[in-house]
């Protein structure tokens, strides 16, 4: 579904990473970590089309695959409500779906009791499930995620490991980079760690340890 | 494309109602340019019909900066520019939603500032008004054509008001100047010409900017810092 090919990036004289190369395929969580700096949230970027790298490509099977990006930033418009966010990324992604979509959408979330609140009001976790909802509400074939739990407590987490397992079943390829590896490690299919300048998979759960692929820990 | 294009618009222009700030701004930085304007005239004088058209246009290209300062600020919150680059359609829908947006803002201040030219600086609408108001819209037009571009150029420059009014004022001049000599015939100046001249003019620059936007637009507006 999502190919790179020798994907190398650099910011000035500081060469981030180079040589990146994997396949992700279609219904599986691949689990991106890696140390403070490593370069996990500009690898995410150049899979989003969002970063140029200096080298390499990011090739999609098809051009007309949607993709799904949740980042650090959560795209809110803080002087409309959690509704007419929705509303918004809706009509701007050319989406189909009823209003009635948007607050199925919102209730999935947890954010239905707060739809006609303005997103200025909403807590750091809340802004994050309300952006976790744009994402949901485009359905997808890549989610790209990169540190979703941040701002979220142990009910909301819950809830997006859930929507993660359904994404999945639903045939997406979800890309999850996380610093938590004790949570998200067992919804991985695949563990991939930035180091020494390269992607290196790992053992996990899903995938047994080999010369090649050792342990993640 | 045109459904992103109407998305933006309808947020921007809620955003810039509902917040007003934005606008009351740039209202009140031309109606205080009018004002000062006025100031330069004796006790029962009036200020020339060109100058005073000057006026007016100049009042409109300083309200124009602002404006589209604090359009493209919208997307510096949370950086939802990134979410508009993700949206996989024509990223000039942005620059036509932001246009178009700037464009209603801008009338709606030159139906204040219009008024305030004739009352503060002592002139009267005795001319030709349609193909004034024509010219006014196409200049317009034209302007926030130019102002959604540089305005995605200066977006997330610290010095960003500073920088729109350099690139924007000298590109500007052949709207204003057309702005100016038909605005000068609707405030009473004889012109043998007329407006059809000018009226060219202003269709070429728009015509010119117009296609700048759609061109230059997507190289400006991209996801890279």
């Amino acid at each position: 579904m999502l190919t790179l090919e020798r994907v190398a990036q650099r910011y000035g004289d500081n060469l981030v990473f180079k040589n990146v190369s994997c396949t992700l395929e279609a219904g599986s969580v691949t689990l991106l970590v890696g140390d403070n700096g490593a370069g996990k949230s500009t690898l995410l970027r150049i899979m989003a089309g969002l970063t140029r790298p200096v080298a390499g490509t990011a090739r999609f099977a098809e051009p007309t695959l949607k993709i799904g990006y949740l980042g650090h930033a959560t795209f809110v418009y803080p002087a409309l409500t959690a509704f007419e966010n929705l509303l918004f990324w809706r009509d701007s992604h050319g989406l189909e779906q009823t209003e009635e979509d948007i607050f199925n959408v919102l209730e999935r979330t947890a954010l239905a009791g707060r739809a006609r609140d303005r997103a200025g009001t909403f807590s750091r976790g809340m802004a994050q499930r309300l952006n976790l909802a744009r994402v949901i509400l485009q359905q997808p074939d890549i989610f790209l995620l990169d540190e979703p739990t941040t701002g979220l407590d142990a009910k909301s987490r819950a809830m997006l490991h859930k929507e993660i397992l359904l994404a999945r079943e639903q045939g997406a390829c979800v890309v999850l980079v996380s610093h938590d590896l004790a949570q998200a490690e067992p919804l991985a299919d695949r563990v991939f760690c930035l180091e020494k300048r390269t992607l290196v998979e790992k053992a996990c759960s899903r995938r047994k340890q080999t010369p090649e692929r050792p342990c993640c820990a | 494309m045109l459904r992103m294009t109407l998305a933006i618009l309808r947020k921007d222009v809620k955003l810039t109602l509902s917040r007003g700030n934005g606008l009351i701004q740039a209202l009140l930085l031309g109606l205080l340019l009018v004002f000062v304007f006025s100031l330069s005239q004796g006790i029962g004088e009036s200020l020339s019909a060109r100058n005073a058209a000057a006026v007016f246009w100049l009042s409109s290209a300083f309200c124009q900066v602002l404006v589209f300062n604090q359009l493209y600020a919208l997307e510096e919150v949370n950086q939802s520019r990134l979410g508009l680059l993700l949206c996989q359609r024509p990223i000039q829908a942005v620059w036509l939603g932001k246009a178009a947006t700037g464009f209603l803002m801008l009338l709606l201040a030159q139906c204040v500032f219009l008024p305030a030219t004739i009352v503060f600086l002592g002139q009267n609408l005795s001319g030709p008004l349609r193909p004034a108001f024509a010219v006014l819209l196409l200049t317009d037009a034209g302007m926030c054509a130019l102002g959604s571009l540089l305005g995605a150029l200066a977006q997330g420059q610290t010095t960003r008001e500073s920088l729109l009014s350099i690139v924007l004022f000298p590109l500007l001049t052949p709207l204003l100047l057309a702005g100016t000599g038909v605005g000068a015939q609707a405030f009473g100046t004889a012109d043998p010409d007329g407006p059809g001249a000018w009226l060219g003019m202003t269709c070429a620059f728009d015509a010119i900017f117009i296609a700048a936007g759609l061109l230059l637009f997507p190289f400006l507006y991209a996801g890279d810092d």
